[in-house]
Order: structure tokens, then C-alpha cells, then sequence
């Protein structure tokens, strides 16, 4: 244990950024044309959480469930894991997290009505359209190589942020925040430390 | 023909003397067969008297492309470099995620697996494993068997060590080693060298951390351990540090011509310390780092103005 404990978060980023992002770029060139998918599956978000209609939260969540399984198998177990020793573990959070998505917004039904014009739907909204329509850009804005570009269903952070998005107007139980936080908290400290 | 005779005989007597020279010397090998007067600086193993050149490569982060085609043949000319400018040791390990299978690809695509100076580590904390793992890293790169084999960052030493002195006598592996770094756990090291018989040891040590020249580096060189020093470039914070810097204008009487080859012979000049192991994912850092593999060393006398010039600027 000690051993483990002498560990620095750095000793455990053992692959360059160039390496991290030539992943995505790989990764988009053997999946085309499931772009497409991924672009279906955000207008369909996008238009249930504007019209609200009867089956809107089993919608969502059936797509956030694909979304997670999707992105801990052909991602990261497939292809983070090549680089990444513990990208394994991250698959298993995110079948987890799917499989509680499953329980809560589609057997339970707990994804059911938006509270709109609030100050939460507000943000909320922001958040899910700057993780569906903005975050692909980010890689081009960056100066990175358009094809390394991350798209909600397909990558995990812009899956993870539109999902506490999703969470958020939906008023989703807590539990489901859990896994996505910590996604999020480690693909942060993953790139500071890159 | 008398006077033709005479003179190439003295110039042949003039060759074998320095030929001779160099071989007692200890350190220095001829590079080429050119008129060069630079020669590839080798240290020798205490443990079997082998030589190695100065400058190794090191894996880690730089070979973890997974199986990126492009990135593999990067790895691939990187290696071919290395190779040309008269390197022999890779070293690598388990936790560097795909840098085992890279350097097995690098091998088999430039047909060196022959000629490499094998370096890995078995690194879990399950010592039963130990040998599984041992052999998939083997079988990664290709090679018929490892040179040397080191427990990475100390664990499960006691267990791990006993696997590796009982391979070594099958013949499985030629050298036996263990590695820290980012200089955790000296005082553990210090034990584990004063009480194993260990051919190789590696640690951390570069101009600015030189916590291992008080203890570790003298107890090496007192029980005839080799030493490999890891992060000689900090892992490229030194580098990206002394960016822009002036190099000092008397860098040039040691033959270096940029901040890595000055680190890295600054670093190989230490008496005790058998080769440096640099990583990169650059062919011309490569190149870079290997003409820091060419004589002349710097003396004591210019390692201490060394330390003060950097010290200074940084």
C-alpha cells in the first residue's frame, strides 16, 4: 500500500497528448458513419426536451443508456485501454452508470417532467447545447486536428457533460450524478496532468 | 621504399598506441572509422565487465501510441536512430501500456532484435504473477530472452527478486535490477542495494535533483552496481525550463550544442552512473540526445560550473 501511496497522478498519465488525441482521430475513422447516429441521437434530445411529449424521458434515456454502453466499449475498453492501463475500470463505470440509467429513466420512469423557464432549465440547457453542438468544435478551436474532434454518444466527456445536463432537467435522483462527476473530475485531472 | 616502409610502420605503431589508449582508458569505443576524433562513450557493467553506451532509450509515455500505425513507425525510426548512432539499451515496462508491443514492432520491422540491450521490469503487486507477466512483456518484444529484468518501483521486491535470481541462473535473463523514481523511497533502495546482490539499480538524478550523488550513487559504485538514471530531463520540465536559455560559451569544449546534451552529460559523467535513459518521440531529439554519447566527458571541475551556470538561470 505504501508502494501504491508513493504514487504521484502524473505516474499514471503514461502517454503523451499527442497520443491521447491521435485516439480520437483513430477512433472517428473506424467508426464512420456512426456520426450520423450520434447526430440523430442529439436531435432527438434536443426536440424531446423542447416538446416534452408523453415518452420523452424513457426517450432520453434509452439514448443515454446506448450512449454510455457505446462509449465503455468502443472507446475506452477498445481503444483507450491501449494506452491507458486503467481505462478498463472507466469502461466498468460506465456500463454502471448505463446500467443505472436502465433502473432509474427507464424501468422507474424517474426522468419524467422539465421544470421550464427556470433558472436550472436555463442552465441546464446551456449546458446540454455546449456539449451536443459545441464541444466537437473544441478540438479545430484548439489548433488540433479536425478529426480528433469528441461527440456526445460516441466520447465520454461530452457524453458525461450532456448527461448531468440531462440530470439536471429532469431532476434526476442523485445517485445518477455520481458516476458522471467523477468522469468528469477524472477526465479533467487526466488532461491538466498530460 | 625504406622510408615508405618506416612510415607506415610508425603510423601503424601510432594507431595501436592510441588504440590502446582507449581500450585502457575504459571508457571510450571509436564511433566510426571516420576521421573523427569524437568517440562513443561506453561504461562497463561491474557485475560481468560488459560495455554499454552512455545513452540509453527510455519508453515511457513516448512508445505508449497503441496500435497507431503512424505513431508505430515513428517508434520505429526513433529506434532505427538510436540504433545508428550506436545505441543498445531500450528500457521499458509493463506500466507503460502499449510501449512493449511498439518496441517489439520496432525490433522485428528493423531486424535488431539481436543487437538490442533488453531492459524491462516486472511491476505487480501479486508476486505469483510475476514470471505470467514477465512473459507476456518477453513475447511483446519479441526477443528470446531479456538482459536485464529490474522490480519496478520497489514492489513486492523480496518476492520479485527471488523469481529474478532463480531465472538468472536458468539463464533466463542475464541481469538483475531494481528501479524507483522522481527520488521516493531512497532510504528503502539503500537497503535493498546494501543487502541483494544486484547487478543494476535506477533511480532518479539530473543537474538540479542531486539527492542520490550523497548516498546511493557512492554505494554503487561500492558494491559494483551498475546505475541507469531515469528522468534525466526531469520528464522535459529542465528542458522546457532552460528553453531560450543561452547555452554557456564554454558548452562547446564538451562538444555540446544544445541544453539536452548538456543535461545528459552532465548526467553520464558521474563516475558511478552506467548510462542515462532519455525518451522521446522525435527522431532528431534522438539524434540529439546521442551525440551527448560522444566524447569528451566533463571533469569534476566543469560538472560543479555546470551546476552553477543552470542553478543561476533557472
Amino acid at each position: 500500500m505504501d508502494s501504491l501511496l508513493s504514487y504521484r497522478l502524473s505516474d499514471f498519465i503514461l502517454f503523451s497528448e499527442t497520443a491521447y488525441y491521435r485516439q480520437f482521430e483513430l477512433y472517428n475513422q473506424a467508426i464512420w458513419p456512426l456520426h450520423i447516429v450520434a447526430i440523430v441521437f442529439a436531435l432527438v434530445i434536443l426536440y424531446t426536451v423542447w416538446r416534452s411529449p408523453g415518452c420523452a424521458g424513457r426517450v432520453v434515456s434509452a439514448i443515454l443508456v446506448t450512449s454510455w454502453l457505446w462509449v465503455a466499449w468502443a472507446f475506452l475498453y477498445e481503444r483507450f485501454y491501449q494506452i491507458h492501463v486503467v481505462a478498463d475500470w472507466y469502461a466498468l463505470g460506465f456500463v454502471l452508470q448505463a446500467g443505472l440509467i436502465t433502473r432509474q429513466g427507464l424501468i422507474k420512469n424517474r426522468l419524467a417532467s422539465i421544470e421550464k423557464r427556470t433558472n436550472r432549465y436555463i442552465f441546464s440547457i446551456s449546458m446540454l447545447c455546449m456539449a451536443v453542438c459545441v464541444y466537437p468544435f473544441i478540438a479545430v478551436i484548439s489548433g488540433r486536428d479536425w478529426q480528433q474532434f469528441e461527440m456526445f454518444t460516441l466520447a465520454p466527456d461530452p457524453t458525461a457533460i450532456a448527461t448531468i445536463a440531462i440530470l439536471l432537467l429532469y431532476k434526476a435522483p442523485r445517485a445518477l450524478y455520481v458516476i458522471p462527476i467523477i468522469w468528469i473530475a477524472v477526465s479533467g485531472l487526466t488532461l491538466y496532468a498530460m | 621504399m625504406s622510408d615508405q616502409y618506416n612510415q607506415s610502420r610508425r603510423r601503424f605503431l601510432q594507431l595501436m598506441a592510441i588504440a590502446m589508449a582507449s581500450g585502457a582508458s575504459g571508457l571510450v569505443n571509436p564511433i566510426s572509422a571516420q576521421a573523427d576524433t569524437r568517440t562513443l562513450l561506453t561504461r562497463h557493467i561491474p557485475s560481468s565487465n560488459e560495455r554499454i553506451p552512455v545513452i540509453g532509450l527510455g519508453t515511457s509515455r513516448t512508445f505508449n501510441v497503441g496500435n497507431d500505425p503512424q505513431a508505430l513507425d515513428n517508434v520505429a525510426e526513433v529506434m532505427r536512430h538510436f540504433f545508428t548512432a550506436g545505441g543498445k539499451m531500450i528500457d521499458s515496462s509493463p506500466m507503460y501500456g502499449s510501449s512493449q508491443p511498439a518496441i517489439g514492432y520496432g525490433l522485428d520491422k528493423l531486424g535488431k532484435a539481436g543487437d538490442v540491450f533488453s531492459a524491462d521490469k516486472v511491476w505487480t503487486w501479486d508476486h505469483a504473477t510475476g514470471p505470467e507477466q514477465m512473459e507476456q512483456s518477453r513475447r511483446y518484444w519479441q526477443v528470446d530472452n531479456f538482459d536485464l529484468m529490474q522490480v519496478h518501483n520497489l514492489v513486492s521486491w523480496q518476492e520479485h527478486l527471488e523469481t529474478l535470481y532463480t531465472m538468472k541462473q536458468q539463464g533466463k535473463l542475464r541481469y538483475v535490477g531494481i528501479t524507483t523514481s522522481h527520488g521516493r523511497r531512497h532510504e528503502e533502495l539503500e537497503h535493498v542495494m546494501k543487502t541483494q546482490q544486484l547487478d543494476f539499480v535506477q533511480f532518479s538524478y539530473n543537474i538540479l535533483d542531486r539527492e542520490v550523488e550523497a548516498r546511493l550513487l557512492p554505494l554503487a559504485k561500492e558494491r559494483g552496481i551498475a546505475v541507469i538514471i531515469n528522468r534525466p530531463f526531469q520528464r522535459g520540465d529542465l528542458i522546457e525550463e532552460l528553453k531560450g536559455k543561452p547555452l554557456p560559451s564554454w558548452a562547446d569544449t564538451i562538444n555540446c550544442k544544445s541544453w539536452p546534451q548538456l543535461l545528459l552529460k552532465f548526467v553520464v559523467s558521474h563516475p558511478a552512473v552506467t548510462c542515462t535513459i532519455p525518451a522521446t518521440t522525435q527522431v532528431e531529439h534522438v539524434k540529439e540526445n546521442m551525440m551527448a554519447c560522444l566524447s569528451p566527458l566533463p571533469s569534476e571541475a566543469m560538472r560543479a560550473r555546470m551546476i552553477d551556470y543552470v542553478e543561476k538561470i533557472i
